[in-house]
């Protein structure tokens, strides 16, 4: 199968750093979260891993192969870069049929790609009459349009409507599912955490972490748990104490225990006696795992200089 | 990966441009008109007449549309990231620009090969018996110098903006150089302004000349400035972050 491999890779701009010796590997089969402030590095990465930029230090190789080596590239790796590189005076339709030539792909991909992206009754349009959203699905459409076995898709959901977000979570997921490689880069912690399942995080163009997204989470956001109850405030927490939890009351009437499991939790109340209304694992979100991250790593606790182009 | 395709997609990509297929008519269109006027307005009482010219005086005009053909054809691949992709699809450059080159190429030559056809028969109807003197072997170098002119015109300008990165860059020098440099110089003959790629290439279009070119190897001299910027605009294409 098809990975992407990078190893040791560094680009400068002039004295500015922005990839600092990066090494990991984006493996087949998953989704991929490339995570990280503006300017962290992720959309010079994926240009160097396309072979766009030229790096100062270090490779980028898919499947095993320097980019540029590739014979009829599309039909291996798919990408979208930026939403606003197609021609505005162009049609969706010769947009696509232009990069389909060029790699001898079928004609009908072209359709496919434009039915499968929702864009078959606005191919014909020029590109120009076209929002935000439907730029997007268009480059989403040229990422796709060789069936490629690798995806990298820069900032995907920018610009789309609720449903296309709902829609684009699907397509990552299904094609991590038929066993290809996804590498989707956001600065949204919410919606990376709706499609991820293993997670590379850059700050200032150095890899802060390389894990499965629930382990992040779960290393990162001490697990807690929320309980309701009727009444009774003062036996909760004696109960709770007597474990050696400590609850901590909240003003709309829900108490929260840190360090706890629900399965624990629920048998003390019950053991206790008090009526629950509600009983919950506070699951850690990925927002506060990327904060807590964020937070510890000291490069980023210092004013961050402006970086070069996030394109 | 193979050439064929690549260039398919150019010869593609052109024609799928309304302002690329615009300039194009706008070769035939000036070159044909204006040569038309200026056979309308000269005849053999002018003291350096020149009969081929005078049927072709309307490429000075056609050549900017050829010029910014050739530059528009370039820069809107480096519109917002337009390069990228298109790199990312082809990530031989050398490969790349070359076919980009030859469709530039192709298209110009065959719209420069109408305009001098059309320019030539316009421009005889016009000069009547003045033209009388002009040989079909005359006319016929005519037609095919105009269409190697222009074409060796716009790939200097398609090699200037590959450099440039910028067609408006590249037009704010061609277009004042064509229009203002060339008419001021353009009477001194005998000095390196022979040499220069509009002066060296226009003898193809005249009956006699008195300069060190002659119309071939003035083309040859055009064709020097057209390699030279195309070089130049191959080696920032391959060097150059896309």
């Amino acid at each position: 199968m098809t990975s992407i491999d990078v190893r040791d890779l560094t680009k400068e701009y002039g004295t500015a750093r922005a990839v600092d010796r990066l090494t990991f590997t984006v493996e087949p089969g998953r989704v991929t979260g490339f995570l990280g402030p503006n300017g962290a590095g992720k959309s010079t990465t994926m240009r160097l891993v396309l072979g766009l930029d030229r790096p100062t230090h270090g490779t980028a190789t898919v499947g095993g192969r320097a980019y540029a080596t590739l014979d009829e590239p599309l039909r291996r790796v798919g990408a979208l870069l930026d939403a606003q590189a197609a021609h505005g005076s162009r049609t969706a339709y010769d947009h696509l049929r232009a990069l389909a030539v060029s790699n001898r792909i079928p004609d009908r991909r072209v359709d496919e790609v434009l039915a499968e992206t929702g864009l078959t009754s606005v191919a014909r349009r020029r590109v120009k009459t076209y929002s935000l959203g439907m730029r997007q699905r268009l480059g989403i459409a040229a990422a796709l349009l060789g069936d490629p076995e690798v995806v990298l898709l820069d900032e995907p959901s920018n610009g789309l409507d609720p449903e296309g977000i709902v829609w684009i979570r699907g397509l990552l997921r299904r094609l991590a599912g038929e066993g290809r490689t996804v590498l989707v880069s956001s600065h949204l912690m919410n919606e990376t955490a709706s499609f991820a399942d293993h997670l590379v995080v850059l700050g200032r163009g150095r890899l802060l972490a390389d894990t499965p997204m629930r382990e992040f989470i779960d290393a990162r956001v001490r697990p807690r748990v929320r309980v309701r109850i009727s009444d009774g405030g003062p036996a909760l927490r004696r109960v709770l104490a007597k474990h050696g939890y400590e609850a901590a009351a909240h003003a709309d009437g829900h108490w929260t225990v840190e360090h706890a499991r629900v399965d624990d939790i629920g048998r003390l109340v019950s053991a206790a006696g008090l009526t629950v209304l509600e009983l919950a694992a506070d699951e850690g979100t990925l927002e506060q795992a990327y904060l807590d991250l964020t937070a510890s790593a000291t490069e980023f606790t210092t004013t961050i200089a402006p970086q070069p182009q996030e394109a | 990966m193979p050439f064929v395709p690549v260039l398919h997609a150019e010869l593609f990509k052109i024609r799928t441009l309304r302002s690329l297929l615009g300039a194009l008519c706008a070769v035939v269109l000036a070159t044909a008109l204006f040569s038309a006027l200026a056979g309308l307005d000269s005849g053999t009482d002018e003291k350096d007449f020149d009969p081929l010219f005078a049927s072709f005086f309307g490429v000075s005009f056609g050549q900017i549309a050829a010029v910014a053909f050739g530059a528009t054809a370039v820069s809107s691949e480096f519109q917002g990231g337009g390069l990228r992709v298109t790199l990312a699809a082809v990530p031989r450059r050398g490969r790349w620009f070359a076919a980009m080159v030859v469709a530039v190429a192709v298209h110009v030559m065959g719209v420069g090969l109408i305009a001098g056809g059309v320019s030539l028969a316009v421009g005889r109807a016009a000069l009547g018996a003045d033209a009388n003197s002009l040989s079909w072997a005359e006319g016929l170098r005519g037609v095919i110098g105009c269409g190697l002119y222009l074409t060796l015109m716009s790939l200097l300008a398609a090699g200037l903006t590959a450099l440039l990165r910028s067609g408006v860059a590249t037009l704010s020098v061609l277009v004042p150089f064509l229009l203002i440099v060339s008419f001021v110089v353009g009477g001194v003959s005998g000095t390196v302004a022979d040499f220069l790629p509009d002066k060296a290439g226009q003898v193809v279009l005249h009956a006699s000349w008195d300069g060190s070119l002659g119309p071939w190897t003035g083309l040859a001299v055009t064709a020097l400035w057209a390699g030279g910027a195309l070089l130049a605009g191959a080696w920032s294409v391959r060097q150059r972050d896309a």
